[in-house]
């Protein structure tokens, strides 16, 4: 077992930093300090997290090559009789390829709020929160058992809740920010249970298999792969089997990763500031969710109902949210839509048990997202705060680096080869298609949905790229209402002036001109861009590469193909001898998907060609309809149903929230505690004193009435018992 | 040195009334009624420390007790002064030492009236509990069971809210009736262990129990029920359990805040302690008979709690209720009868103490500034106070159950004990332990909807109400106070071994004592054998 604790400093520099900037930013208020620890830490987390990752000067194989996880543990948590947990932790290959993006973007965002926080009376705070965030991340991920992941999953939620609702004075954010809590822990609860059933399936919580002084600690992970596959079908969900942990920690990957149907935390988590966005609400936390379903692939895999529901729920959130993405005028809503949906590819991948593509596009999904939304803070900031896509236009002119770091992104997500996001979006499409074997004809359903998804990214990316940076500029447009705003071509009359200064959002003055954002803001845009041009060159397919003469150049494919676990086979990644007994009885499953040597078959790598150029030309057909609609048009009025997202807020509102309250406050309290319990009691006492007045004529005080109730009742009382116990004895 | 670890519970129970009289002879020989204060604050906190002194033996062997002490009290009818603690109330003793002087401080400059008749009952309760923890004799436990109703009664009576009287009889009433039933329990052990041994008659917990274990007393299953539920009612009035409960949040809400708190942080524990140290080991069939209805009310209870505190619009009577789903997981545990189960509910007794009181501690300063305890009245606190916002937060989240804060591990341990229990039937299509888990897991996501929903309306947005404006945030004396709450939320929460290592096999013996009581080992799979069936 190979230790290091440089894992622990990945871990606890961002803890340092948060703590440093509560304590003593707080009582410098100085940006300069409270920006460098808040970097500072950061940096250290992303030498450390290269350095275990690769082996660099650490004297021992890289996490990324190696054959077993690096360990570090910390101390052992709880235990009581066999539960154990451990705060150790554990990079593996798919958590160190984690660890490495999530450090770098982090730092990249890091930077970028230095400049965007720039002024903010709790720039300490928020840079406290943002490090807490990052030592909460790399818990969930560095976590070597379940629980401990939980424990990052947790404290990210917090960490979201506290800085979504970062602006404590406005009422949308604070809303937001409980909203966000509320829902996660909806599906926390999920996880939670299915902690539970995977500890009563296995006896052991832990990911991998380990020594822990001198005590033998085995993988939950392994167990369950050596465990036959359920059947297909609704029983295997309720019967408290692998099936039945699988829905449920997938309870929690929606919460998590705003799934339909707990997604809607995420478009209002948009109220905390733009870089929070672009870090949790975008590069890491959402994709915690699909972390958990990759690092828990042997239990879904194990599993083919929950599979089918991971695929389909994936499916059906990437295009519910891409048509919501298409009518919104906030240039963050749009973004946090398209969050939404490019997460349910993700998740339709999992469940196509295409889990290397799911991973493959958290990352590329992590570059060219961050950079969109970092992209529209700088817009944001330029602009004064103005986020309505409807006052904007023609910031190409002013904001060349943002204007063209951005394009990139939009490239990138539109699926234009060779941007990053092509090779990730397609490796997933491909993936469902040829997922035909376990599902049937439903892999070409799920497949359609997903590229008629990809046809609406195209468009509505390509509608606030127009609507942002081309046209005219509508700075001082005045728009009166959501619908009809399209009356007004062009309106040169100041907007309605909401003077209110605490209010975030000021009327721009008649003279405003947008300006470039400084230096700390557009170098993280330039680096993520790069990122986002050639991230995506990791994962070349071997359908591409062979075009060119070159072999198998998959090297993400390669990094992650041992994570993947061949059910009803030792964990690959963990291989340990008492294990590999029962390798000969091994039995082979039809959702576990091949790798290693795999060979490449022909017919394949065509059907791979011919699927990615038919995605290409779709996508080329969706910026050419965005283009051709909404350059002209910018204001075009699309369905009110979509503009107003499919009014499932106003559905769980007035079906779940409503009625809850309601019963709790008439029902419960007010009928059934004060009414009937408290009824019955001061009934009883009233009786009594009627009792006694009747009787003696008396005006007798409440707590004296009271008085000789206990005492007639207990004597009768102690009657009964001293009779029963004399007889008893005698 | 030696001579106080020798007598140190007597030690403990006796200081504080020794205060309490000597703060009244001082007030009545100098007139000064504003000094008192100061002998609480000394006294507590000198019990506190002699309280460490405890860490100086080790864990005690199984079914042991240390510190032991027995002396005859009244020959006449057996009756011992018999005082000493193991596992289980080894944290409790610590808890009642570790809140007094915090609630001393935080009543500081709260009360204004009849200030030495205040910290003289603050101190003379403080014994009655302690008494609780520590007695083997359950006749003299029975006494300070019921001693500690009165100083209880009087806090709430005299230096209550508007609607006092009202709540301070209702308090005395539920509780006093519960109480009377288990005197009459006692009595009847009393009686039946004498027929036992062909002897005389017995109240202490270690003979009893001992008679009982080696077969020499046999308790008759009606017999054994009927004393079960004499018991039982009596802690369950206290913890309470649903549908027992409607005297507390009267009884918090109208109690001054260091009432609320002590109520809240240590009074409330003497249900679920009773229920384990007697109950279970008096009458562990029994226990095991009656899990189901216990385990149906706790999640009721956590359930219901939860909903009826996020409508409340009173301040402190919401965290009242919030006891009730709280306390809920504690009786969830215990009757889990699974070793993860049972230490979760101990552990989650002592979260509980810290979390709420730490919440009732927090109301009060609001309502010291303020003066009401209208959720609507307030609103922006967080601007205005923005320490108090941050400690009310921290405190929040302890509560909720996030990991690495106390309340977590407490509440995970709860459910993953149900979870793995087999004290309810397992069917073909359902396993009820299960759905005991799982109901229970809702109220973890209420709680954040309520306590949430609360930070979100007293904290968050404008000052919309000119008298917020203001509001001084926390003085030194305020922040000190909750420093230790804090520090002790975050250590339970992040190293909780030492904790659950001391009462480790004090909780063991209970479960075996339940699990295979009656015909020893044979008992498990006599339960599973049943499962089987039922399948």
């Amino acid at each position: 077992m190979i230790e290091t604790n440089l894992l622990s400093l990945i871990i606890f520099a961002p803890l340092v930093g948060a703590v440093i900037n509560w304590l003593i930013g707080g009582r410098l208020k100085n940006e300069t300090f409270s920006g460098l620890v808040g970097c500072g830490t950061i940096a250290i987390s992303t030498i450390a997290a290269f350095m275990v990752a690769f082996g660099i000067g650490t004297g021992q194989p890289g996490a990324l090559v190696a054959d077993r996880p690096i360990f570090d543990q910390i101390w052992t948590w709880i235990q009581v009789g066999t539960f154990r947990s451990d705060f150790g932790l554990a990079m593996d290959h798919l958590s160190g390829i984690y660890a490495c993006f999530i450090t770098f973007v982090g730092l990249l965002i890091h930077i970028f709020a230095t400049g965007y926080m720039h002024g903010d009376k709790g720039f300490y705070r928020f840079f406290a929160y943002l490090n807490l965030f990052m030592f909460s991340m790399l818990t969930l991920i560095l976590g070597d058992n379940i629980l401990l992941m939980f424990v990052g999953w947790e404290g990210v939620g917090l960490c979201s809740y506290l800085l979504i609702g970062y602006y404590i004075k406005l009422d949308e954010a604070r809303r937001a920010a409980k909203k966000a809590f509320v829902m996660n822990r909806i599906g926390d609860w999920g996880v939670l249970i299915g902690i539970f059933l995977l500890f009563t399936l296995t006896g052991s919580i832990s990911f991998f298999d380990k020594t822990v002084d001198g005590v033998q600690v085995h993988s939950s992970l392994a167990a369950i792969a050596q465990m036959a596959q359920e059947p297909f079908g609704w029983g295997p969900i309720f019967a408290g089997g692998i099936t039945s942990v699988a829905v449920l920690l997938f309870i929690g990957a929606t919460g998590k990763s705003a799934q339909i149907p707990l997604f809607t935390w995420l478009p209002d988590a948009m109220a905390g500031p733009t870089p929070v966005s672009a870090l949790i609400h975008a590069a890491t936390m959402v994709t915690a969710g699909v972390y958990m379903v990759v690092r828990c692939n042997a239990i879904f895999q194990n599993a083919p109902t929950a599979m089918f529901i991971v695929a389909i729920i994936g499916c059906a959130t990437a295009l519910f949210a891409a048509t919501v993405g298409l009518a919104q005028n906030d240039i963050k809503k749009v973004l946090a839509y398209s969050t939404v949906s490019q997460l349910g590819y993700m998740f339709l991948a999992c469940g196509v048990g295409a889990f290397i593509a799911a991973i493959f596009h958290v990352m590329t999904h992590a570059f060219f997202k961050a950079l969109l939304f970092l992209g529209s803070g700088s817009v944001i900031a330029g602009m004064h705060h103005e986020q309505d896509m409807r006052k904007m236009g023609n910031l190409r002119k002013y904001m060349p680096i943002t204007y063209l770091t951005m394009g990139t992104a939009w490239l990138a997500i539109c699926g234009i080869p060779i941007w990053a996001g092509f090779f990730s979006k397609d490796e997933i499409l491909f993936k469902t298609f040829a997922a035909s074997g376990p599902l049937g004809n439903w892999a070409y359903v799920l497949w359609a949905v997903g590229l008629a998804t990809a046809v609406l990214t195209a468009i509505y990316m390509t509608r606030l790229m127009v609507m942002t940076f081309f046209g005219e500029e509508r700075f001082h447009h005045e728009i009166e209402g959501e619908h009809h705003a399209d009356d007004h071509a062009h309106d040169d009359s100041h907007s309605a002036a909401d003077h209110d200064e605490d209010d975030a959002h000021h009327a721009l003055p008649a003279d405003f001109k947008p300006h470039e954002s400084p230096w700390s803001m557009t170098v993280p845009l330039i680096a993520l861009a790069i990122l986002s041009t050639v991230g995506g060159l990791v994962g070349i397919p071997y359908a591409v590469s062979s075009l060119f003469g070159a072999g198998d150049v998959n090297v993400f494919h390669r990094t992650l193909a041992p994570v993947i676990v061949e059910v009803g086979k030792p964990h690959a990644i963990a291989p340990s001898a008492e294990h590999a007994a029962v390798d000969a009885h091994a039995t082979e499953s039809a959702a576990a998907p091949a790798h290693g040597e795999e060979a490449h078959d022909p017919h394949e790598i065509s059907l791979e060609r011919t699927l990615a150029v038919v995605s290409v030309v779709l996508a080329l057909f969706g910026i050419a309809v965005g283009w051709l609609v909404f350059s002209k048009t910018p204001l075009k009025a699309l369905p009110k149903i979509l503009q107003d997202k499919w009014r499932i807020d106003e559905l769980y509102n007035g079906y779940v929230v409503d009625p809850i309250t309601k019963l709790s406050r008439e029902g419960l309290w007010k009928t059934f505690d004060l009414g009937f319990i408290d009824g019955i009691v001061n009934g009883i006492g009233h009786l009594m004193v009627e009792a006694g007045n009747a009787v003696r004529r008396l005006q007798v005080g409440f707590v004296r009435s009271y008085a000789a109730i206990i005492l007639f009742g207990a004597l009768a009382v102690i009657g009964y018992f001293i009779y029963y116990g004399l007889k008893l004895v005698g | 040195m030696d001579l106080i670890k020798e007598n140190l519970l007597t030690i403990l129970i006796l200081l504080p009334t020794v205060g309490a009289i000597a703060a009244i002879a001082y007030k009545a020989v100098t007139k000064d009624d504003s000094s008192q204060r100061w002998f609480a604050l000394i006294i507590t906190t000198l019990n506190f420390l002699i309280s460490l002194l405890m860490f100086t033996r080790g864990v005690p062997a199984v079914g042991g007790f240390e510190f032991e002490q027995n002396v005859p009290w009244i020959p006449a009818i057996h009756t011992n002064y018999h005082v000493g603690v193991d596992g289980l109330s080894f944290w409790l003793v610590l808890l009642t030492t570790f809140i007094m002087p915090l609630s001393v401080l935080c009543a500081w400059t709260a009360v204004e009236k009849k200030k030495t008749a205040f910290f003289a009952f603050l101190l003379l309760l403080e014994s009655a509990m302690l008494g609780v923890f520590v007695t083997l004799d359950l006749l003299v436990f029975y006494l300070f069971f019921e001693a500690s109703l009165i100083p209880m009664f009087f806090l709430i009576g005299v230096w209550g809210g508007k609607n006092r009287i009202y709540a301070a009889v209702k308090f005395f009433i539920f509780t006093a009736v519960g109480s009377l039933l288990m005197l009459v329990a006692i009595i009847s052990l009393y009686y039946i262990y004498a027929g036992a041994v062909q002897g005389s008659g017995s109240f202490d917990f270690v003979e009893i129990l001992a008679a009982m274990q080696s077969g020499k007393l046999v308790l008759g299953s009606q017999a054994g029920m009927l004393l079960f539920f004499a018991f039982a009612l009596s802690f369950a009035i206290k913890v309470p359990i649903f549908p027992v409960h409607t005297w507390l949040p009267d009884a918090h809400t109208e109690a001054p805040t260091a009432g609320s708190v002590i109520l809240a942080a240590i009074l409330l524990k003497m249900g679920t302690y009773g229920l384990m140290r007697f109950n279970f080991a008096f009458f562990p069939d029994q226990a095991r008979e009656t899990a189901w209805i216990f385990i149906t009310l706790a999640v009721i209870g956590i359930i219901y709690g939860a909903l009826v505190a996020m409508v409340q619009p009173d301040w402190k009577r919401l965290i009242a209720y919030t006891s009730v789903a709280h306390m809920g997981f504690v009786v969830l545990g215990m009757f889990s009868f699974t070793e993860l189960g049972m230490q979760g509910a101990v552990y989650q007794m002592l979260n509980h103490g810290v979390s709420t009181g730490a919440l009732f501690i927090l109301v009060g300063f609001a309502y010291e500034r303020r003066h009401t305890r209208e959720i609507s009245e307030y609103g922006g606190l967080a601007n205005v106070m923005p320490n108090y916002a941050a400690i009310f937060i921290i405190t929040t989240m302890s509560s909720i159950g996030l990991p690495f804060l106390n309340g977590f591990v407490g509440e995970f341990l709860i459910m993953v004990g149900m979870f793995k229990s087999n004290i309810l039937n397992v069917t073909a299509s359902t396993n009820w332990n299960y759905v005991a888990a799982m109901a229970a897991g809702i109220g973890v996501i209420l709680a954040a909807v309520y306590l949430l929903w609360l930070v979100q309306r007293v904290f968050f947005g404008k000052v919309t109400n000119p008298e917020n404006k203001k509001l001084t945030d926390l003085n030194a004396r305020e922040i000190g106070l909750m420093i230790p709450l804090l520090i002790a939320m975050v250590v339970m929460g992040v190293y909780p071994r030492p904790f659950l290592e001391r009462t480790d096999r004090a909780i063991k013996t209970i479960e075996a004592r339940v699990m295979k009581s009656a015909g020893g080992a044979v008992e498990k799979t006599e339960l599973d054998t049943k499962a089987l069936e039922n399948r």
